[in-house]
């Protein structure tokens, strides 16, 4: 069996909402080279780029390290001209320029990042920078091997103005599924909440998710007893 | 500052050395129609962008004002219409600054998309897209359409991708001259609602341009109404049990 162990690290399923005072981001923490479970709990999807903005990666490991280091520095240097932390807009877009103008490299693979953030202008914004370069203003957005699974889940769970604790649970409940249903997703989920008050960073634990590969409902059922009847099977009598 | 706008200009950080590169469209929008009608020019396309067969993102707007005359509309990769609107930008912006009084129409605009699409076709880099590029200067409507290989044309109505094979027969036999707007609208609908029948990209929530001489409206994306009460779709396999 080819266990594509020389495939690039892959990454699994990242989500990001908004809600009434800012975002919530959310990855698994699953990496994978091919077949293989590189690391299942220490790799952190979502990585600071300035003050109040993040970005979620899913796709190849090494080239998205590269791409957040690459920004950040490009938004150090504005951050010091401008005197004030960049905005999610003008992150968000150097983030697409990237992806874009790279789009046909071969290592570039399956790419989609989710930037959202804090700024003073325009509150909590979450952007999907697509395959491709394409970068897209939502209120809500997905992407990774196991966002296919939870798309139709989000549509109908995500609502207008909804407090922090809420998305904040929204989000465990989409990465959990996603988990269940995805080979690729797996361990931890990771959140980071950012508001004007500041950013705030979550860890849950696999063993803490809801168990949602069991398919059985939280319901009281009865307990029914059975009583086992042995049968002694003995040798045939010659 | 030069630090910055050099990174930023040499975002290609990857360079393969190939010579050929053709590029694959990964987040694509479906037909956009346009016709003439007698104030002006009226544009209509849905607000889908699929991912291959997903049809996931459904909020993408594929149609933009240009400066003070035009209308564009983009089927095929949304990232490259979001890089055109880009240098159309530009464009606008440079005409302004000479503050001369006169303003890029519709056919300078089309005149530029043409040279830009051919010119990358030429690069074996194309812009993944079928524009269509509508307007209205000192009374003079036009309506033009640029294909991703630079094959460009003017019309009374046109219509990209899947629009070519189902909406242009309708518009061939049924527009005609100085249409009003209602008569346009309506029209335009019976395309898009048999784009929605037959064309499996195609999402219920249309949007409906126009732009006139006094300016450009685009409408909220709202839904049609479809047809379903045939009789045979109630039991489609009366007549033939097992089949379907």
């Amino acid at each position: 069996m080819d266990l594509h162990l020389n495939a690039p690290y892959c990454m699994g399923t990242i989500v990001g909402v908004t809600y009434d005072d800012g975002v919530v981001l959310g990855a698994d923490s699953r990496m994978t080279i091919g077949m293989l479970v590189a690391n299942d709990s220490v790799s952190d999807k979502i990585t600071q780029l300035t003050d109040k903005v993040y970005i979620c990666r899913s796709g190849p490991a090494a080239v998205l390290e590269f791409v957040s280091d690459y920004v950040r520095n490009i938004l150090d240097q504005q951050t010091i001209q401008f005197g004030q932390p960049a905005t999610v807009k003008a992150t968000a877009n150097l983030v697409r320029l990237f992806s874009y103008k790279n789009t046909n490299a071969i290592q570039m693979g399956q790419m989609g990042m989710i930037v959202g953030g804090w700024d003073k202008y325009e509150g909590g914004q979450i952007f999907a920078v697509a395959q491709g370069g394409t970068i897209l203003k939502l209120p809500y957005a997905i992407d990774g091997s196991g966002s296919s699974g939870i798309e139709g889940f989000l549509d109908r769970a995500w609502k207008e103005g909804m407090s922090k604790d809420k998305a904040e649970k929204l989000v465990v409940k989409a990465v959990s599924l996603a988990i269940a249903s995805d080979a690729a997703s797996g361990g931890a989920v990771r959140t980071v909440t950012i508001n004007s008050d500041g950013v705030r960073k979550n860890c849950y634990p696999p063993d803490s998710l809801p168990l949602c590969d069991d398919k059985r409902r939280r319901t009281k059922t009865k307990k029914t007893t059975t009583t086992r009847t042995e049968r002694r099977i003995d040798a045939p009598k010659p | 500052m030069e630090l910055q706008t050099l990174a930023m200009k040499d975002a290609t950080i990857v360079d393969d050395g190939t010579t050929e590169r053709t590029s694959y469209p990964y987040v694509t929008g479906t037909s956009v129609i346009g016709m003439k009608y007698k104030e002006g020019v009226i544009m209509a396309a849905d607000t889908g962008g699929s991912y291959g067969s997903t049809l996931r993102y459904k909020s993408v707007e594929r149609i933009k004002p240009i400066g003070k005359h035009s209308l564009l509309g983009a089927s095929g990769e949304i990232s490259d219409f979001q890089e055109i609107l880009r240098y159309l930008d530009e464009l606008i912006l440079y005409d302004n600054m000479w503050d001369d009084g006169n303003s890029l129409g519709p056919k300078e605009v089309h005149n530029y998309l043409t040279r830009v699409m051919y010119n990358r076709r030429n690069k074996f880099d194309p812009l993944w897209n079928s524009l269509v590029l509508g307007g209205v200067k000192n009374g003079q409507k036009y309506l033009g359409m640029v294909s991703m290989n630079g094959t460009h044309f003017e019309d009374n109505h046109v219509a990209t991708g899947f629009g070519n094979h189902l909406a242009r027969p309708i518009l061939r036999a049924e527009w005609h001259e100085d249409l009003s707007f209602e008569e346009a609208v309506k029209l335009m609908e019976k395309c898009l609602l048999v784009l929605l029948y037959r064309d499996r990209s195609a999402i219920n929530k249309f949007q409906v341009a126009k732009i006139t001489e006094e300016g450009v409206t685009i409408s909220q994306p709202y839904a049609l109404k479809t047809y379903w009460g045939f009789s045979a779709f109630q039991n489609p396999s009366k007549g033939a049990v097992g089949s379907w």
